[in-house]
């Protein structure tokens, strides 16, 4: 069995190649963009495709030109199983699959793609919290210092003063002492 | 969660968002751009969004299981008239030209010079023009079938349609892997002002106020949902009535251009929008029965439906009118009273009446189609 991997995400797309490789049986190639000669001579038995990329509508249109042509109708992987394009859907990724080839196949092939989207989904959500982390962080910081200078606080004491802040407001440490470096920058006269 | 293509008509629930008109009815909107109509339609049909701007004929392909499983999907409201346009490469156009000037200088443009450089093609052996479309369910297909067929030139058999994203026309027809394209606003005017290529005709040309996109919806959503469904049609009403008002146009066009919107050229986003598209003046978002009926009649044309179809049940069941007249009342806005309505004879460019009523005949009645065969 042949898989083609298409995802804008190349990143992403080894994530999904590499793991249906581990698998078993597919031979497996991954492109980040649908080149008709590419799927000529590779003709895959399945294309998985990440639903952000724009290439969906014109497999879509390969389905409808199969009438007419002689090349293997691609179906959507729906038909097969109940509640398998939803999953797929909402994981973010469809599958196109050759006319014929029996359900179960297209299954692990899914799954697989499915998992993998999940994995590198939230290694960048963790990377995206990590970076906002340390920025907050370097907020926090800085109006610390704020407060030390022109209240004459100590560390501990500017820090206890931005927490108070922030659950009275009920809102983050860090947008707290943001408000209070764009304020203090206006009554400087940075911004009018 | 409501879903969008980077085009300048999806500019009705750009405004709503961000001018506040779904907020002024209690509406907490999230606007998702999506890269696809197939993934747009997907996601409606599986919950992922609640509704989205769509191509008006997905609604109907969605709903009769045309190029996928069946789900009901309506349209309760049009979101704009025309914006759609044919542009071919320079060198095409330059040949077109050369082939038949008579044909050329007519407005609107017929396509009897292409035919004629499709016929000396086929006779010096070269291969077919490739020409682009968005979707094989969508206005941009049927005009450019319409238009070819006209002058004799049969879309399946003497060119090769193929569908191409809406972002890469452009670069396709540079490249040369494409001769021409039919595709929305704003990409005709990108290829345009990139000397690229050539607008040959625009959908006001075509259709005067024909149909383009709606905003779309399963109808187990809108059923679940009436209070909201009349809450983001008012919104969106009171939107596109902004949007269409001349004074908000650099606004309009600064909003579009943003990269989380079209993130195209504002000079390329303000073209269709002069005296082309339509968002709300003339009854723009009412949902035609008549439309749909059009649509499905060229989707039986050209064999993507059963020819034995109730073409005006079908569009019935999908095109709602009632919701769209519930939303303006409450506004205090007029509605049209009928449902559908005889297009034509000032309507389309080569003086064609449109009876609805008439829909299944008219569809067999075109000499090139998949029906006379």
């Amino acid at each position: 069995m042949r898989v083609l991997v298409i995802d804008p995400d190349p990143a992403r797309a080894a994530l999904v190649a590499e793991g249906l490789a581990g698998d078993d049986r597919p031979e497996v190639r991954q492109t980040a963009r649908y080149d008709a000669a590419e799927v000529a001579a590779f003709a895959p038995d399945v294309i998985v495709v990440a639903c952000d990329s724009a290439d969906r509508d014109t497999l879509e249109s390969l389905r409808e030109a199969g009438e007419t042509n002689p090349r293997p109708v691609v179906m959507f992987a729906d038909r097969s199983e109940p509640g398998l394009a939803e999953q797929a859907i909402r994981a973010g990724v469809a599958a196109y699959v050759v006319d014929g080839l029996a359900p179960g196949r297209v299954r692990p092939v899914l799954e697989v793609a499915m998992t993998r989207f999940a994995l590198m989904q939230q290694l960048r959500g963790d990377l995206a919290k990590a970076k906002a982390n340390l920025e907050s962080r370097k907020v926090v910081d800085r109006a610390k210092g704020l407060l030390m200078k022109e209240r004459g606080l100590d560390e501990d004491a500017a820090y206890r003063l931005l927490r108070k802040l922030a659950m009275d407001k009920g809102r983050p440490i860090g947008a707290v002492a943001a408000d209070l470096l764009a304020f203090a920058g206006v009554l400087k006269g940075d911004a009018s | 969660m409501l879903g969008f293509i980077p085009l300048t008509d999806c500019a009705p629930l750009v405004v709503a968002k961000a001018k506040g008109f779904f907020a002024a009815e209690g509406l907490d909107v999230t606007l998702s751009r999506e890269a696809s109509w197939a993934t747009i339609r997907d996601k409606v049909a599986v919950g992922a969004l609640d509704a989205a701007h769509m191509l008006a004929p997905m609604t109907l392909a969605a709903t009769l299981g045309a190029g996928g499983e069946p789900t009901p999907m309506i349209a309760p409201l049009a979101l704009n008239r025309n914006g759609s346009g044919v542009t071919v490469s320079t060198a095409l156009a330059a040949a077109l030209r050369q082939a038949d000037p008579v044909a050329m200088a007519e407005t609107p443009v017929t396509a009897r010079a292409l035919a004629r450089v499709i016929a000396a093609r086929k006779a010096a052996g070269a291969p077919p023009l490739t020409f682009a479309v968005v979707f094989p369910y969508s206005i941009h297909n049927y005009a450019l079938r319409y238009w070819m067929s006209q002058a004799g030139v049969d879309p399946d058999r003497d060119v090769r349609i193929v569908v191409t994203p809406p972002p890469r026309m452009v670069e396709q027809l540079a490249a040369g892997v494409i001769d021409g394209f039919c595709v929305g606003a704003p990409w005709n005017a990108v290829a345009r002002a990139d000397g690229i290529g050539e607008v040959l005709l625009r959908a006001s040309d075509f259709w005067r106020d024909g149909p383009d996109k709606v905003f779309g919806m399963t109808r187990a959503w809108a059923e679940d949902h009436p209070d909201t469904l009349q809450a983001a049609l008012r919104a969106l009403i009171l939107a596109a009535a902004w949007a269409d008002a001349p004074a908000h146009r650099q606004e309009l066009v600064a909003l579009l251009a943003r990269p989380e919107h079209v993130g195209a050229d504002p000079q390329a986003i303000a073209w269709a929008l002069e005296g082309e598209i339509v968002f709300h003046a003339g009854d723009a978002g009412f949902p035609w029965r008549s439309h749909a009926a059009w649509f499905l009649s060229q989707m039986a044309r050209w064999g993507q439906i059963a020819p034995d179809l109730d073409l005006m049940a079908t569009a019935a069941q999908v095109y709602r009118p009632d919701l769209y007249r519930q939303a303006a009342e409450s506004l205090g806005l007029a509605s049209p009273v009928e449902d559908a309505r005889i297009e034509g004879p000032k309507a389309f460019f080569d003086g064609q009446v449109f009876d609805p009523a008439a829909a299944g005949a008219y569809a067999r009645s075109f000499p090139i189609g998949r029906l006379s065969a």
